[in-house]
């Protein structure tokens, strides 16, 4: 589903993403751990093609994003790191703006999301204006906007920080529930709990690979208890969110 | 058509934006009604009462009468002078604003037909009651004048006081007989308020998705930069049109201030006119990230545009230099014709060069606008 090869990203001087080489396939969870300005980020949004790589390739379902980017993001579904719904719209406009956005037919847009609005709870709010939901709510919306062409790959970028343990909860329930339908979902995350439940993990500092591989493995490898002291051992883990 | 869907997406959330947003109307119809109030009576270019004083070194009828022909209108102001005042100093002083030399020998030389000279002095201070005192100096002038051949054998006096060039601005001001200021300074305050709107408003909307993020999200989308482009400022251009209907509604409520020409003409220019002041706003968000710094910006070029437009100062007092300046600047341009239009009703065919222009200077700005935005989101 992507592949990535040699995959650089420099900001002047100072290489964010140092020769990345992935390989991530259809229906796979597929983890970014380390700590803060590890890279996860840049990494993310050159797969998105928002940022160009200074060199390396990178292809999204056989496509190369430098030259077929067009049709690569009608096939991505992607929630940033920061939360970026207009605000001032209510939550069920936002949903019809990305849905026109995509051009996805009402109908189709709803079907698409419905089933997921209901497992938020989101349904009752869809009137109400997007800043006066709660943290939690707008970080769920953000994931149903982001749904809402049915994209076969999803990227979320710490889709779960500043959001509280239930909300936590029913963000993985539904990420394992997209990868069960078949589609590949990327997620970043600072919790190591979160780790465990993808399929596969990479570990990333100052821009390098330093761990990949799925969990249990990486575990055994390091001789670990879990993903916690993995990342201790392998990342320093100076900045890692401890939760 | 899929496009077609993508676009009204766009615009159809844009004026809902904006429709939520208490600032945004603000800007929209209290702005326009603030704007044409505090300029409309506060900016008059209606002079009146203006310190005039004569040194008449002709003490002669004639040089009375004609003194008389300033003393008889509301519009001068007769300031005494003494035995030891001189002509400069009297602007100098503060005391006078005009001040007319009568020379020795006047009488004597309208006696004979020779065109006597009178020398004026205008303070140019503030340019816009120099030029209109200056108007109003020649009109009384030829009042006198007017009034001196009257009963007198035509063919003698064959002349005419001042020559051409009274009879040219004669011929300005009988567009607006009475020099009624709001006739001039209203479609100015108009052609600043859709600078203001267009700019200011494109402008802040492009960053605000920046500064809020919402713009990355898009670019993720497989929208199309030009279809962003067109989504986020076609709203603006349509509101702008709508604002400017408001201030000529406004402006014919208040003044009783009539469109004399076309209605569809007036629309078609601001129209050519918006792809400027739009342009500029694509533009300056580039450059900017935040909200106040676009507004900053805005504000600073607007100002420097309506400076070198002619609104407050006519662009035949700058010096040669300011006036290059001031017609590569394309509020000039549009202040002209709405002027044009609503003043003298002149129509498509007396406007094309304007209209050339405008398109020109138009695109050249839409355009790099445009550039700018491709490279830079
Ligand atoms: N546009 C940019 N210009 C310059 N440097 C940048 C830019 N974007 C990111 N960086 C730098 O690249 C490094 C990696 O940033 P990145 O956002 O990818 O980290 P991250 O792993 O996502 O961190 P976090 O956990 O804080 O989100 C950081 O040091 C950051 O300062
Ligand atoms: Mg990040």
């Amino acid at each position: 589903m992507i592949k990535t090869e040699e995959l650089t990203r420099k900001f002047g001087d100072f290489i964010a993403v140092d020769h990345l080489n992935l390989q991530i396939v259809r229906g796979e969870i597929f983890g970014f751990l380390g700590a803060n300005g590890a890279g996860k980020t840049t990494t993310i949004r050159m797969l998105c093609g928002l940022l160009m790589p200074s060199s390396g390739r990178i292809w999204v379902n056989n496509l190369d994003v430098a030259k077929e980017g067009e049709k690569v993001k009608k096939s991505i579904g992607y929630m940033s790191q920061r939360f970026s719904l207009y605000q001032d719209l209510k939550a069920k406009e936002n949903l019809e703006f990305y849905a026109g956005v995509y051009a996805t037919p009402r109908a189709e847009a709803w079907e698409n999301t419905l089933p997921l609005l209901e497992q938020f709870g989101l349904k009752e709010s869809l009137n109400m204006r997007t800043a006066e939901l709660p943290m939690g709510y707008k970080q769920r919306l953000s994931l149903v906007c982001a749904l809402v062409h049915n994209p076969p790959l999803v990227i979320l970028d710490e889709p779960t920080s500043g959001v509280d343990p239930q909300a936590r909860r029913e963000f993985w329930q539904v990420i394992n529930q997209l990868a069960f339908a078949g589609k590949t979902v990327l997620v970043s995350t600072h919790f190591m709990d979160e780790a465990e439940y993808c399929h596969r993990v990479i570990i990333m500092q100052a821009g390098k690979e330093v761990a990949l591989g799925p969990p249990r493995e990486l575990k055994q490898r390091f001789e670990v208890q879990n993903m916690q002291e993995l990342f201790m051992k392998v990342a320093g883990g100076i900045n890692a969110k401890l939760k | 058509m899929k496009g077609l869907g993508v676009l009204s997406t766009f615009i159809k959330k844009e004026f809902r934006q904006i429709m939520r947003s208490r600032e945004m109307l603000l800007v929209l119809f209290l702005l326009p009604a603030i704007q044409l109030l505090v300029m409309g009576f506060a900016v008059t270019n209606e002079v009146k009462h203006i310190d005039i004083s004569f040194f008449d070194l002709d003490r002669s009828i004639q040089s009375r009468r004609l003194m008389e022909a300033f003393s008889s209108t509301d519009r001068f102001h007769l300031v005494e002078v003494g035995e030891q005042d001189r002509p400069e100093l009297q602007l100098f002083r503060w005391k006078s604003k005009v001040v007319i030399v009568i020379p020795a020998g006047f009488e004597r030389k309208l006696a004979q037909g020779r065109i006597p000279a009178l020398q004026l002095l205008l303070d140019g201070i503030d340019g816009n009651t120099a030029s209109i005192a200056n108007a109003y100096v020649q009109s009384c002038v030829k009042g006198f004048t007017e009034g001196y051949l009257r009963g007198k054998d035509p063919r003698r006096v064959g002349y005419m006081l001042q020559g051409q060039k009274a009879s040219e601005i004669i011929i300005q001001m009988s567009f607006n007989p009475d020099l009624q200021s709001n006739l001039n300074i209203i479609p100015g305050i108009i052609a600043v308020l859709v600078t203001v709107t267009s700019m200011l408003l494109s402008a802040i909307s492009l960053v605000k998705e920046k500064e809020l993020g919402t713009l990355e999200q898009l670019l993720v989308t497989p929208v199309k930069k030009y279809q962003l482009l067109i989504g986020k400022i076609l709203p603006y251009l349509l509101i702008t049109l709508l604002q400017l209907q408001v201030a000529v509604l406004l402006a014919g409520l208040i003044f009783g201030i009539r469109v004399a020409g076309s209605y569809w003409v007036l629309t078609l220019f601001s129209i050519v006119y918006l792809f400027t002041s739009l342009g500029f706003g694509i533009f300056i968000s580039t450059r900017v990230e935040s909200q106040q710094q676009a507004m900053f910006f805005s504000w600073f070029m607007m100002v420097i545009m309506i400076l070198l437009s002619g609104f407050f100062v006519p662009v035949q007092n700058m010096p040669q230099g300011v006036r290059w300046v001031s017609f590569a600047n394309p509020l000039t341009h549009y202040m002209t014709v709405l002027r044009e239009i609503v003043v003298k009703g002149s129509g498509l065919m007396q406007l094309k060069e304007e209209l050339l222009v405008l398109l020109g200077g138009g695109m050249l700005v839409f355009g790099f606008g445009i550039l700018s935005f491709r490279k830079r989101v």
